[in-house]
């Protein structure tokens, strides 16, 4: 027998013929006495195999949650809390960073330009300016040079401040003529910082918050991990 | 057994509706792996890595017969585990002749050496069957389990096996003769309606 035979004859058992080939083979099983044979073989195997009786399950296989290692269902809130603490934990290394690279960085500027006594010449400047420009300014100008340092919005109020500065500058330039040479950067050096303490770009009390922010929603998410692992085995 | 809603619900994560699937299956897929294996210790831990395996991949499911997709995780898990047999020294399934080439004939599984004790525990038609079983090719074995004992279509058996139609036609007629052979060694045993006819020369 060989092999393409012995396939139909398989397939024929299941009626997986087409019907023509199903036909054709039938037209020789009925002048082949062996191909019958073969059949009648192929067929009892096919019974032995379907007789086999099906055993029971020795146990039962239903699966706990041990079994597939399924951790606890969350409350729906439980991602909101860890983006709370992710973002909060983030910005508070953020402002760290900032708040100890900046001054470095100013400091790094200031070496770099000599000492930095055109910044603080500025400075310096700037609050004798605004006095300056608060007492000679009429009353009417007076809001718009108040806001010109922080805005500059307007052409006349810069140029007023800037001939407010030139005006208080003068006499301690006319200082540092008659004292000894660099007076006015003796002036800065002396003056400036006593009047400028130096802020953090992020104030403390917003570190404190975030921190604050970010410990509570990470001991809220801890809590509610708790809860519901313990309901979840009281199952 | 509304089995889509249940699969539904299995694949949100719902154990308890796959536990519903599995009383509905656990006969089916335990005796899969009998079959394949031959050994009841081995087909129960197979079995529970099946249904193991199953739930963490229901997710993978997209529809079609259920039943041949489960067939299939527990035909893995039973590949697996003979993977595991083989760093044992086991007796070929394809005896050499002399000159090192695979035996043609499949007479050799009607195994006459076996020895007493063998013999006594074979003395049943299903430990006949079962070790005719056990001595076939794996991929045999696999196509005529799902096809004879499991009742499948050729189409789910090759969605079983993954291979195509044609080669499933082809593994399960070969298989049919082999146990046919090896079967005719056990006669005694046989019921007088599935009697082998002796001398047909397929």
């Amino acid at each position: 027998m060989n092999r393409r035979d012995l396939e139909l004859l398989s397939s024929y058992l299941d009626g997986q013929l087409k019907p023509s080939d199903s036909a054709r083979l039938e037209s020789r099983l009925s002048s082949d006495p062996n191909l019958r044979a073969v059949l009648e073989d192929l067929r009892a195997t096919r019974g032995l195999l379907r007789q086999l009786p099906m055993r029971k399950a020795p146990r039962d296989f239903r699966l706990t949650p041990k079994m597939v290692r399924k951790n606890p269902p969350l409350p729906p809130a439980y991602p909101a809390f860890r983006f709370v603490t992710a973002l909060a934990t983030l910005l508070l290394f953020f402002s760290v960073g900032l708040n100890f690279l900046v001054p470095q960085m100013a400091q790094q500027r200031n070496f770099g330009y000599g000492g930095g006594g055109a910044p603080e010449i500025f400075s310096a400047q700037a609050p004798a300016a605004t006095e300056a420009s608060a007492t000679e300014a009429p009353a009417a100008e007076a809001p718009a040079e108040e806001a010109a340092p922080e805005l500059a919005p307007l052409p006349t109020a810069t140029l007023s401040i800037q001939d407010n500065a030139r005006e208080a500058v003068t006499p301690l330039a006319k200082e540092g003529v008659t004292g000894e040479a660099g007076g006015l950067d003796q002036y800065d050096v002396q003056n400036a910082p006593a009047g400028q303490e130096e802020t953090p770009p992020v104030p403390p009390r917003w570190q404190i918050l975030l921190a604050g922010i970010a410990l509570l929603s990470a001991f809220i998410m801890v809590l509610m991990r708790r809860i519901s692992a313990n309901r979840w085995r009281s199952k | 057994m509304d089995e889509q809603a249940l699969i539904h619900d299995a694949q949100a994560g719902n154990l308890d509706a796959f536990n519903t699937l599995i009383l509905h299956y656990q006969d089916s897929v335990y005796n899969t792996a009998l079959r394949i294996l031959g050994d009841e210790d081995l087909a129960a831990d197979s079995t529970q890595e099946a249904f193991i395996s199953a739930f963490k991949s229901i997710s993978s499911f997209r529809g079609g017969s259920f039943k041949a997709w489960l067939m299939r995780t527990v035909t893995n898990a039973c590949y697996d585990e003979l993977r595991r047999q083989k760093r044992r020294p086991t007796t070929p399934l394809e005896p050499d002749t002399e000159e090192g080439d695979e035996m043609d004939s499949p007479r050799w599984l009607a195994d006459p050496s076996m020895t007493p004790d063998q013999k006594a525990e074979a003395d049943e038609l299903e430990h006949a069957l079962q070790h005719c079983l056990n001595n076939l090719p794996l991929e045999f074995k696999t196509v005529v389990v799902m096809a004879d004992i499991q009742g499948m279509d050729y189409s789910e058996v090759s969605a079983v096996v993954r291979v195509p139609l044609g080669t499933i036609k082809s593994r399960l007629a070969r298989a049919r003769l082999r146990l046919r052979e090896c079967l005719q060694g056990f006669a005694e045993l046989l019921p007088a309606s599935f009697r082998l006819e002796e001398g047909s020369n397929a």
